[in-house]
């Protein structure tokens, strides 16, 4: 069957980005060339790294539950915390981000049959898995224990895992870079006919600077993590002092890829708000085009304040001020955006849905994670709390607060359209408040401890901070059995879930006008745009899309009025 | 599978895609930008090494640095990296005549001066060859070296991938894979030499000159 489906493509074309439907299991589901498939494969696989990663996390807030620590080993724990992280980072937040959502939702929201380079999307898929079970196998060999990001000289002397962990990270890196230059060609050269820049869904612009920041930013990371490795392997002077090296440049180098690497982490998930947001006011989106281009903003931005991570390395004075100017610039964007938001919610007729209410927390957390950040941002403030609980409290602030609450509300927006089945609302109300509320019970306590003067990292701590760190060690268990109302749900919802209409929300985007889940090649006809989508309350802005429902009817299938096409 | 059934299949998914309106089968040449932009990739690769060499250079107080054994380590040679270098160029102005020479349909001129870039990137390859045995310093022995041998290796990796390349390339427009207006691997063959020879300019000057 591969066969022939192959031989097809081959007489279609090479224009037609059309790749015929492969009919066997392999090349379906496996070795798919389909942007929605291997959009599901990047979400199923970070998913199960998630769980993975969490449990991590778990052995490290139990190790927490006593001052004395106990639970393993100290060599034990800094290797737990070390692949907690990079795990956290590299195969769950950015694949699922830039992998998942992009893959699936972005050449659904621009029209568009496939990604522009559908074989480089298999390949960037399958480094990813790949790389992940490099990571993992450190354990085997002694796993890396200098934190997530493995400042030399301990990552040049340490267990033979840390160059485990260099190859997994350059693998991953060159997955992202591939995904970035594949999205930036989709999104410049395949939008549907009549879409222009300011007519792209905000999802799309999000994915347009995340594609940037992946593309530039993720070659660095290669470039360091090769130097790392070449270092380890080679016995080449890179960072080792001791023959001339220097270990501030690993962290130049690393820092220049992973501070623009938390706006890859975040920016798709302000893209999913901005489409949840509105869909669930019922109300045109607020500034438009100032959320599209405080994205781009920030990505620029985020490329010139990677050494405000270096204050306390021993950075020349005359450059922290202008590092530090340009970070807090960087909430300016930031918060033309959250005030945006709020403008869209204010007087819109709300709907509480999981993906709403996660969004709605999104916008809560997010925003406290980033104001800590502006403390942070400070020289005078940050010299204080620099290495201590109050930054781990401030990235698990952004990075679950913001990027997990951001994927949990794509993934309760999106299961109808991808699984073509419903979730229980209710269950996922459950799944939100119990998330929300572990998650602040869990991360909130950091601050004081930190501020307290508890050192980040440690896996023994002096006994007057044991009462916070036992309310965090409980609340994180809540945390992690939440998550199994959301597994629960899903599995609840593939198996006896009832069938999703075309457009349960009533949305807008091109996504939702087609049937779901959608038919391998996206559109029968290519739309064409004459707005942006957010106009609620008036004829939706394509035309073209009759023939696309093969007489479904449109809408939510609950007898509201489908809006009509223009 | 029997002959037939593959054809009934092939008919069945070909039916369903003629089928598919063809407003999507145009032309938009979306591999020229992604080559374009994977090379810009590919610079931010080299600059992330550069910078490293540049960092390292003035984190000691001294260039050339004493290495590991308290040696002080001598400049590099520039005589023979320029007469290296000239090599290297020349291919690219051949790698251009080739390609004008496509764009004339002139296929003779085309096979000669693709067989001299070929031949000219070996030579440049044997050139670094050669340096890498006679240079003073070690891959380990220095930072001077670490950035060096990580650099130049570097190029000249791209420069071994690109003179496969050509090959391959000279193979295809022999075989007539390439026409007259369709030779898109052409284009992203000479734009990928050019850019080889732009990256050797910079580390011709960061290395033997600066």
């Amino acid at each position: 069957m591969a066969v022939a489906a192959a031989h097809a493509g081959a007489i279609l074309g090479d224009h037609d980005h059309i790749h015929p439907e492969p009919q066997g299991f392999i090349r379906k589901y496996v070795f798919s060339l389909d942007a929605k498939v291997i959009g599901v494969q990047y979400m199923v696989t970070a998913f199960l790294f998630f769980i993975i990663a969490g449990l991590l996390a778990e052995i490290v807030r139990t190790q927490l539950l006593s001052p004395n620590g106990g639970f393993v080993s100290n060599d034990t724990y800094n290797g737990v915390y070390s692949i907690h992280g990079s795990a956290m980072v590299w195969m769950v937040i950015i694949p699922m981000m830039t992998g998942g959502f992009g893959n699936f939702v972005m050449p659904l929201q621009i029209g568009a049959r496939d990604v522009a380079f559908p074989w480089l999307n298999l390949i960037s898929f399958w480094l990813f898995p790949v790389s992940a079970l490099i990571l993992f196998s450190s354990f085997f060999v002694g796993a890396p224990d200098a934190g997530w990001t493995e400042y030399p000289p301990i990552s040049v002397q340490g267990p033979p895992g840390t160059s485990l962990w260099a190859l997994a990270i350059f693998l991953i890196g060159i997955s992202s870079t591939m995904t970035g230059l594949n999205f930036m060609v989709t999104i410049m050269k395949m939008r549907a006919p009549g879409m222009t820049f300011t007519r792209m869904p905000l999802f799309v612009w999000a994915s347009l600077a995340t594609a940037l920041l992946n593309m530039v930013a993720t070659a660095a990371l290669s470039a360091a993590t090769a130097a790392l490795f070449i270092e380890r392997t080679f016995d080449v002077p890179f960072f080792d002092p001791a023959r001339g090296g220097s270990p501030l440049l690993w962290q130049h180098m690393f820092w220049f890829y992973s501070h623009p690497a938390v706006y890859i982490m975040i920016l798709p998930a302000f893209g999913i708000v901005s489409e949840i947001l509105p869909t669930f006011a019922r109300k045109p989106i607020f500034g438009y085009k100032m959320i599209a281009f405080s994205s781009i903003a920030i990505a620029l931005l985020g490329f010139m304040v990677w050494a405000h991570h270096m204050f306390t390395s021993g950075l020349a004075p005359w450059l922290q001020l202008p590092f530090m100017l340009l970070t807090m610039v960087i909430a300016v964007p930031t918060g033309i955006k959250i005030f945006s938001w709020l403008a869209t919610l204010w007087g819109g007729k709300i709907e509480f849905t999981p993906a709403m209410l996660f969004s709605i927390g999104f916008l809560l957390v997010f925003t406290f994670g980033g104001l800590t950040g502006i403390f942070l941002s400070a020289v005078p403030t940050d010299l204080h709390e620099h290495g201590t609980y109050f930054v781990v409290g401030h990235i698990h602030y952004v990075l679950f607060g913001g990027s997990v609450f951001g994927l949990y509300a794509g993934l309760y927006y999106w299961w109808p359209k991808i699984t073509g089945r419903l979730m229980n609302a209710k269950l996922g109300v459950w799944h939100f408040w119990t998330t929300f509320l572990s998650f602040n019970a869990t991360f909130l306590p950091m601050h004081w401890l930190g501020l307290a003067g508890m050192p980040r990292r440690v896996a023994q701590y002096r006994p007057e901070f044991q009462l916070w760190n036992d309310v965090e060690t409980i609340a994180s268990y809540v945390l992690a059995l939440s998550t199994l109302l959301f597994i629960y749900n899903a599995i609840e919802s593939l198996l006896r879930g009832p069938k999703s209409p075309p457009n349960p929300w009533n949305a807008r985007t091109l996504e939702w006008q087609i049937s779901s889940p959608p038919p391998y090649y996206n559109f029968k006809t290519i739309p064409a745009v004459l707005k942006n989508p957010y106009d609620f309350g008036e004829p939706l802005p394509y035309i073209g899309l009759d023939r696309e429902l093969d007489g479904q009817p449109p809408g939510n299938g609950h007898g509201e009025p489908a809006p009509a096409h223009a | 599978m029997a002959v037939s059934a593959i054809n009934a299949s092939h008919e069945a998914v070909r039916a369903r895609y003629e089928s598919v309106d063809s407003v999507y089968r145009e032309t938009r040449d979306l591999r020229l930008l992604g080559f374009v932009l994977f090379l810009i990739s590919d610079v931010v690769i080299f600059s992330a090494f550069i910078f490293a060499y540049l960092y390292l250079r003035n984190s000691v107080p001294n260039w050339p640095p004493i290495n590991k054994d308290g040696v002080q380590l001598p400049r590099f040679d520039v005589a023979f990296a320029a007469i290296n270098s000239c090599v290297l160029f020349g291919s690219g102005a051949t790698m251009h005549y080739a390609m004008e020479s496509w764009k004339k349909l002139n296929r003779s001129a085309f096979n000669l001066w693709m067989i001299a870039t070929i031949f000219l990137g070996l030579c440049f390859l044997g050139g670094q060859a050669y340096e890498y045995h006679s240079v003073a310093v070690t891959w380990q022995g220095s930072t001077m070296g670490a950035s060096f041998f990580t650099l130049t290796g570097l190029h000249g990796f791209h420069v071994f991938v690109g003179v496969i390349y050509l090959i391959v390339l000279f193979l295809q427009a022999n075989r007539g894979v390439y026409t007259g207006s369709k030779y898109f691997g052409l284009t992203a063959g000479t734009l990928y030499w050019h850019f080889v020879d732009v990256i050797w300019v910079a580390l011709f000057y960061l290395f033997y000159l600066m």
